[in-house]
This record gives structure tokens, sequence and C-alpha cells, in this order.
């Protein structure tokens, strides 16, 4: 019962973020220099069209009615209609674009966390040798390079040197990203680069921890076999500090993809959003910025229903003897 | 090759590279284990006994090494891999460690981490293993052990959960168990049933025993043959009454007359000290190991070094212990010049009256302090004995302004402060003074002594001029022996004992009214203790101030205190001067109490009233006797409902009981109606 009470808190704490959030992006665009209707109409107006477009737009409408409109329309699946596209309804770019880019981030997650993971329990079981040492400066080495820079050195290895890979991940105009699985290599590599190094030391540091605790000697002496110890054992309680942090950089994940997508020329959320903010396309990039923060608030709360499930000591709180 | 023993050990050394040099941890042990012998190992902290008995399981830190030979039913494992060395670990040689919380897994239940031992060691299958840990688990009687198998570990009280790492240990029926201060982490009441169960089981399973332990009175209890380590190295080993009656070893004789112990108060003796603290010791490091702090060292005792058999089966490495050429250091006792020896009063210093603190919200409720009221004298020692979690800390905090209690009133030589430190007059501030269990964390490790003692001087005292504040501090330093060097030493230079030192240094730099002791020497080694202890008696003499004295071990509030006070789950059980309340008429908790702490001496060895369960919950609401759950003289349902009366017993002596005085004496322990002990020990606990 303690779990469900535990469970409506934070979702209610879930929706108050967003909403909080909203209006903040809102009042943002709204402080932005510069007038929409000018923006649409371009500088050679006349002061009556623009103020028609205005009146038109309910542009002179108080904040809160505004707010109010543009808010419900959201919560209706009404994301609005582009600025700079005239008539193009959000909706039918926007998700594409969406979607597009959540296979991307999975891509990556698919790529990253195996990766770091098995990299981090290896370095922190082997914690102060050889192994350690070179797994340890690898991380190291790749967190320290900004995306553009892994982006580039990918593009000139497997695009010009070997040429298997695209150097552009480009869908060719009439074909959907399933006929194009390939070009979404380039981009999670470069993606995994910066994620690998971070991951896989917190996956160490949280191993070593766990295997010099108590009950991993405890184990050992009860004459458990090593690997059985390192996985039944060590595994899962290194492992809840690991979660927190991918999901924590969920939200980072789908910010950083603005980069590599535009490095790459991908068509997703990352080069929308940019592009809306070269254009002042203020309806979109309210949409965007507002989605990439749904992001953040949810996984950030599925994180943390994952660690409580995997941690009986949080789970059961209260229900001790 | 067959004999007798289970395990022989044959110069066992271990050292341990460090970045400068090899750090030798264990040296030279000889030593062996008969079959059903239990072998009590006893030393102080950094003595290598820990190592020791994981060398035994080579199971040593990759910087570790050992040489000699370990010889487990005639096999050597110092030679095994770590492979061959499965087949021992939790098999036939199975270790129970000091702190079972941390030892147990926290993401797998209860029965899963027992199930593995017999499915890895026997092949069982989940079910057959399932049954095997349950039974294992209701062979240290406790209630539901299905049940138990499906919890996680910390769902169960510390007491149970070494009672299921024992359970788990005895799984495979071992031949020899390694017990490493199994019951330090617990209360006095939980240790005695623990031990009883563990003598118990080892007949049961015909198993031999290594118990390791700091505490005298615990190896007491349950060994045959004591060893005796120091410095890496065994001292002294022979039969447990050999070793207390008649130790030869100095460092022998000198720990065992630490240790505060019944009948020792300070009145009558002062405990034995031993100078020094133990240093570690260097690989290069070779003679007799005591030689920096021992009293008979003479010129030519350390040419005759060396483990000799003294007597049948009694070996120890030096005979010097009552050399006479060496004449003992005079031990005075404390001269305790009372004014008004009694007759005349004291003025009262501290009144506390109906003293309420709660933690947490509605929904769960700690009542940590529930109506509490006592007074203090002036220069009198109040000592606050109980076990965990029965509310003497938070007493203290509330005293000291660490906290504002939720309810009462305290009233200081007439001022009301029950308010936090904040809220308080710098008088107050500078007239009531703390000490802490853990130094180390009460003193800036970045201040020297000089900036740490002098700034409560300058802003309490207001002494402005640095040379004068200078003065007082090296006076107070050379009080508690520490020289003026020590002026211009950080806190991390010190050793534990010189920082405690350092601690009541500060406390006293200001000369307080009144010191409140929060377990100011459990975290030390009872030689440091002693030293502490006679130290705070000492000041405590000459200045005059009053102690509120906080601590969960009998002997040591017994030492030091002239009045008692025992609490239980927030209130008061008794109150009383020293002598009244260790002995009859007294509460039953006090009883179960004096009766569990293991004493120093084997002929004083009484036996012990056994509690059942563990302390209920703090958050449940009592309405009768605090006690109730678990007292073995609850009369009937009068003790659930009604609280008991505080009855006086003589002039200053309460007892809070529904039973008649007359009854709550020595004599009413082997009335029938009463406990055996048997049958309390199959009063299960329940989770
Ligand atoms: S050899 Fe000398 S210094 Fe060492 S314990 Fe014996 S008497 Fe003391
Ligand atoms: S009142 Fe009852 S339960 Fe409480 S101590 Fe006395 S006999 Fe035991």
């Amino acid at each position: 019962m303690q779990f469900l009470t535990w469970l409506i808190k934070r979702l209610g704490f879930v929706i108050l973020t967003l909403v909080a959030m909203s209006m903040l992006i809102f009042l943002l665009v709204e402080v932005m220099p510069g007038d929409v209707a000018q923006t649409v109409l371009g500088q050679s107006a006349t002061p009556e069209s623009v103020a028609a477009l205005r009146e038109s737009m309910g542009l002179d409408d108080p904040l809160p009615v505004r707010y109010g409109r543009w808010a419900g329309g959201f919560i209706q699946g009404d994301l609005g209609e582009s600025l700079y596209m005239r008539g193009v309804q959000i909706n039918t770019i926007f998700w594409r674009k969406v979607g597009h880019s959540v296979i991307l981030a999975l891509t990556a997650l698919l790529f990253y966390v195996p990766l770091s993971i098995f990299f981090g329990v290896l370095a922190g079981v082997k914690a102060g040798k050889l192994t350690d040492s070179i797994i340890s400066f690898f991380g190291l080495a790749t967190m320290a390079l900004p995306e553009f820079v892994s982006g580039i050195l990918l593009i000139t290895l497997f695009s010009v040197k070997l040429s298997i890979l695209p150097i552009t991940s480009v869908i060719p105009i009439g074909q959907s990203l399933w006929g194009n699985l390939h070009i979404l290599i380039l981009p999670a590599l470069s993606i995994t680069f910066v994620m690998f190094g971070y991951v896989s030391r917190m996956q160490r540091s949280s191993m070593v921890t766990v295997m010099n605790s108590d009950y991993i000697r405890a184990a050992t002496l009860k004459g458990m076999p090593r690997g059985y110890v390192i996985f039944r054992h060590a595994l899962r309680n290194a492992l809840l500090p690991t979660i927190t942090i991918i999901g924590m950089n969920m939200g980072w994940l789908f910010g950083g993809l603005i980069v590599v997508e535009t490095l790459f020329g991908f068509p997703g959320l990352g080069s929308l959003t940019l592009s809306a903010i070269k254009t002042r396309d203020i309806p979109l990039i309210e949409a965007c910025v507002l989605f990439i923060t749904a992001i953040f608030v949810f996984s950030t709360f599925l994180t943390d229903m994952l660690y409580v499930y995997l941690n009986p000591r949080i789970r059961f709180k209260g229900g001790d003897a | 090759m067959t004999n007798d023993f289970v395990l022989q050990i044959k110069n066992l050394s271990v050292s341990y590279r460090t970045l400068n040099d090899a750090v030798s941890a264990v040296r030279n042990i000889n030593l062996n284990v008969g079959k059903k012998e239990s072998l009590g190992i006893i030393g102080e902290s950094g003595c290598g006994k820990s190592t020791l008995s994981y060398a035994l399981m080579d199971y040593l830190p990759s910087n570790g090494s050992s040489t000699g030979e370990v010889l487990f039913r005639g096999e050597n494992l110092l030679t095994k891999t770590q492979k061959e060395m499965m087949a021992f670990r939790g098999n036939r040689i199975a270790m129970v460690y000091q702190n079972p919380y941390s030892s147990l897994n926290p993401s797998l239940t209860i029965g899963y981490q027992l199930d593995e031992v017999t499915m890895f060691h026997r092949g069982y299958k989940a079910k057959k293993a399932r049954k095997a840990s349950v039974e294992a688990l209701a062979d240290l009687y406790i209630g539901d052990p299905a049940g138990v198998a499906r919890r996680y570990p910390h769902q169960v009280s510390g007491g149970m959960q070494q009672r299921i790492c024992i359970a788990m240990a005895l799984l495979c029926r071992p031949d020899l168990i390694i017990l490493d201060e199994p019951t330090t982490a617990l209360d006095v009441t939980t240790e005695v049933v623990i031990l009883d169960i563990i003598g118990e089981l080892k007949e049961k399973y015909d198993m031999s025993m290594i118990y390791i332990s700091h505490d005298i009175g615990v190896i007491n209890k349950v060994s045959d043959r004591i060893a005796v380590m120091y410095r890496g190295e065994v001292v002294e080993v022979g039969d447990q009454r050999t070793i207390f009656k008649h130790p030869e070893h100095p460092y022998t004789r000198a720990l065992i007359n630490c240790m505060p112990r019944a009948g020792v108060v300070k009145e009558e003796v002062r405990l034995n000290t031993i100078p020094g603290y133990v240093a570690r010791r260097s690989a290069a490091d070779t003679g007799c190991p005591f030689v920096d702090r021992c009293e008979k060292r003479n010129a030519d005792c350390e040419a005759k070094y060396g483990m000799i058999e003294r007597a049948s089966g009694h070996f120890a490495a030096c005979d010097r212990a009552y050399a006479e050429d060496v004449p003992d250091r005079k031990r005075a006792a404390l001269k305790i010049p009372k004014v008004g020896n009694g007759s005349a009063k004291e003025e009262i210093l501290l009144e506390i009256s109906d003293l309420y603190k709660y933690y947490g919200n509605q929904h769960r409720r700690v009542r940590a302090l529930d109506g509490v009221s006592v007074s203090l004298e002036k220069n009198s020692v109040l000592g606050v004995v109980g076990e965990s979690g029965c509310g003497k800390s938070t007493m203290g905090h509330t005293i000291s302004g660490l906290m504002a209690p939720t309810k009462g009133k305290i009233l200081f030589d007439g001022i009301d402060i029950s308010i936090s430190w904040k809220q308080r007059t710098p008088e107050v501030l500078r007239d009531i003074q703390l000490i802490f269990q853990n130094p180390g964390r009460s003193l800036n490790p970045s201040f020297t002594l000089e900036k740490i003692i002098g700034r409560p001087m300058k802003k309490l005292l207001g002494i402005q001029s640095r040379e004068e504040r200078k003065k007082r501090i090296v006076d107070i330093l050379q009080k508690v022996d520490l020289g003026e060097e020590y002026l211009y030493r950080k806190a991390t230079q010190l050793s534990g004992g010189e920082k405690q030192r350092a601690a009541v240094a500060r406390a006293f730099s200001i000369a307080p009214d009144l010191i409140v002791c929060d377990e100011p020497t459990s975290a030390l080694d009872v030689s440091v203790q002693a030293s502490v202890l006679n130290l705070l008696g000492d000041l405590q003499n000459e200045s005059g101030a009053a102690y509120i004295f906080i601590s969960h071990d009998l002997n040591v509030i017994n030492y030091i205190s002239d009045y008692i006070m025992v609490m239980y789950l927030g209130r008061i059980c008794e109150y009383g001067r020293k002598d009244e309340v260790v002995g009859p008429p007294y509460h039953p908790y006090t009883q179960a109490l004096l009766s569990a702490v293991p004493d120093v001496d084997p002929s004083l060895i009484r036996e012990p009233v056994r509690l059942e369960g563990s302390p209920p919950n703090p958050t449940r609401k009592i309405t009768g006797c605090p006690f109730a759950g678990r007292c073995h003289r609850k009369i009937g349902p009068i003790c659930d409902t009604t609280p008991p009366p505080k009855v006086q017993a003589s002039d200053d002596h309460y007892i809070m009981c529904h039973l008649p005085l007359d009854q709550l004496g020595d004599a009413e322990l082997d009335k029938p109606g009463n406990l055996t002990k048997t049958e309390s020990l199959m009063k299960t606990v329940k989770a």
C-alpha cells in the first residue's frame, strides 16, 4: 500500500513539474525579442496588416488566456501551426522526427549500455590490474572528446577511409528510416563514445565498492565460485547507481542529439529544434523544448521506479519487524 | 598423517606490502585446535586477530602474503588454490562475522542466501535446500523460519541477523567454525542468548570453534583454551582458568586488570592502564612486541623472550607478570572527599521533569524519551545505562542542547534550558559541555590542538590574549597527560585515545559545571578506555563538575558513577545510588542487564537471565510497563495495561515495577515460575 501512495505522489510530482516547465517555456519564448506577426509578414508589412494578423492570431489577448489556449491545445494533442511553414500543422512533421530520434537514442542506448556496463564491471573486478588501467584510460579518453570531434573521427574512418557507411545520415526522399537503418550506426557510435566513459567509470566504482563489501567477502568464504559471486551477489547491487546515471542522462541524451543530428544531417528532433530556433518558429520551438523536458521528467521517474524495484531496502520500507 | 587436531597452525606469518615497507600483521603463530575444542583468541584492535582468521581461510587482500602452514585435518590449506579452497569454505570451515547486517546481501532474500550453501556444497535441489535452510533457522530458535526465509535481511532485527549468519555457517555441519566478534555489535541481553545458542549447537554438532573477541568477559564464557595476541604475536596460551588466575605474561595480566568489572568502583580502585598504544609493526621489528609499554621490563628480560611451555599446556613468551624485581605500580584509589559527607545534601544542579522527545511524524512516531524525570546534584556523576534505542543518547542531546525536547522542562541552575543551543545564553553554553563517542569526528582535523582548545576559550571565556590562552591550554593538556609538544599537533596526527584526551581537555578548558559524556570510551580499546576513565574520574574530582555519563556498558557505568539510572524504551526503570542499583532489590530489567554482563573473572560468572525477543518497536504506544514484552518476572495483564508505580526502596532509590519490593531480590530468580535456561531458549524470537 505504501508503494502505491508513493507512486501516486511521484506521479503528481511529475505532472506538477511538467506544468511548471510549460509555463516557464511559454514565458521564455514570450520575452524573446521581436514581434511574431512582424516576423511572419516580413519587414515590409504595413502596421495595419501586422495589427490584423496579431488580432487573428490572438496575440493581443492577456498572457494567461494565451497560455491556457496553448496548453489546452497541447493536452488535446494539438501542437499548433508552424509559423515558418505557414499552414503546416506541427503534428504532421513533429512526431515523425521524434520517432526518428527515439530510434536513434534507443540504438545508442543499445550500444553503450551493455558495452559500458560490461567493461565497467570488468574493470571493477580487476581493479588495480592492467585490464582496469586500459579500460579506465579508454573511458577517460572518449569522455574528453566532444561529440563533433568523435563524430568527425568516425566519419573519416568509416566513410572516407573504409567507405562502408554513408557520410551523412539523411533519409532519401520517399523512403522511410526502416529501409535505411545503417544510417543510425555512426551517430549512435558517436553518442556511445561520449557516454561510455561516463557510465563505465560509474559502473567500475560501484563494482569496486560492492566487491569490497562484507557480504561479498561472506559469500566468497561460504565457498561460492567467483563467477557466481560476481553475477549473483555483486552485480545487482552494483547496477543500482549505474541505472540511476543512465536514466538521468536520458534527457541529456535527447538534448545532446542536437549536435550529433546536425553533424550527420539526421532528420530527428535535434535538427528540428535547431532549425526551429534558426527560423524563430515559436510554436515549434515550444513543442520541441517541452517534449525534451517531458522526456527528462519521465525518464527520471522511470529510473526511480526501476531503482525501487531492484532495491528491496526501499521497496519494503516500513514493512520491517 | 592423522591426529586429534582439527586445525594446526604452524609458524604462520602474514605481512602486507605497503608503499614504503612491509607491515607484519601476524607473525610466527603456532596454535592447535583439538576436536570439539573451543579456542578463544583475545586481543585489542590491531593485534592481528582478524587477519589471522582470514589467513586460516586463505583469504587475504592482494597485497597480503602468508608463510607457514595451516593444517586442516592434515591438509595444508595455504598450498591450495582458490578453487580448491571452495570445498573447505562454508562447508568444513565456516565463519561468522562481527557485523551481521553488512555480511548479508541486501538484495537477496535470507532463504536464497541460505539455500545456495547446500546447493553448492551438497548438490541439493532447490526444494531440499530450502528444507535444510528452514531447519537450520529453527535450530537457532527462530520463530516462523519459513516466513523469515522469505524476507530480506533488513526486515529483521540485528540479533536475528546474527542468528541467520550462524545458521548459515552451520548448514553443512562444519568441523570448525570461526567466530570473529560475533556479538560485539549486539546488545548485552541479545548477546547472552546468542552465546548460549552457540555453546549449545557446538555440543550438538561436535564442532571445534575459534572465538575471536576483544572482550575478556565474552571469551571467558565460551572458551576452553585462550590465546592472547599482541601486535601480531600470540604471547600466551593456556586453558581458561590458568590464563585468568595465573597469567605469566605481563601483557595478559595488564589487560585483565584494565577491564572495569563488577565490584570495581572508582572509590576503591584505580583501573590499571597500559601506557601508550598499539603501534603498527614493521616486518623488520623483532624482539618482545610489548617492550615499549611494559611495566615489568628490566635489563635482560628481552634476551629471555620466547614462547616456552611454562606448565603443561600453558605457553607464554615471558613469565614476568608478577616479577618482583620491578614492583607493581601503586594504584591508589581516587580520593573522594565528598563535601557534606552524605549528611547534608548537595545542591541540585540539573532538574529534568517529565521530559518527552518524539521523532518522526504522526504515522511513525518514535518515542525516544517518554516522560523522564530525574535530578542531578552538583559535583556528582549520574550514569545512564540501557541498550540501544532506550533513549539515553537522546537524553544527553536534549540536555546539551543538540536538540530541543518535545515536551517537559530541564532546569539548569534554575534556568530553563529546554531549548536548543542556538537559543541558549553564552553562560549556559559554557557551563554545559559534551564529550562524544567518536572523538575523531568532533575535532576539526585541520586544526591544531591549540586552535581546537583555544577557540571555546576565546569565544566563551572571552580570553583574548593568545599567550594567556596558550598558558592555560598547556596546563590542561598536562592534566590529560598530553605534553606541551601536543600544542601544535593536528587532530589527524593523534591516536584514538589521544583524540579522546584532547576532547576531554577541550571540554574542561572552560571550567564547565556539567559535562555530558556520551559513550566516551566505547570506541576505545580496553587499555585506553581504562586510562580515559581514570582521567575523567580524576578531573571530575578535582574540578567539581557534574557528569551525565551515558553508556551501554554497565561495568563502566558502575565504575564511574555515583548514581545510576537504568532506561528502557524511553522510560526510567530504576534510579538510585550506585551501590543500591547494582544490588537487590532491583528492577527485573536491571537484574537481566547485570546478569548478562560477561564478567572478567570466570569464577564470578552467573547464570544469566535470558530475555526473549528484542526490544519492541519504539513507535508503539506503551500503556503499561515498557519492559512487559520481555520481562521474565511479568505478573500478568496488569503489566501490559497499567504503568508501574514508582516505588521508593530507600532514601533515593526508586524502582518502577508492579512487583512488591521484597520480591525483587536475587533469590527470586530460582523460584518456580521463573524461566529456566532451556525454557527461555525455547521461547523463540519472532521477527
Ligand atoms: S620480555 Fe620484558 S618487556 Fe617483554 S613482556 Fe617480558 S618483561 Fe615485558
Ligand atoms: S511491571 Fe511487570 S513487566 Fe514491568 S518490570 Fe515489573 S514485573 Fe516486569
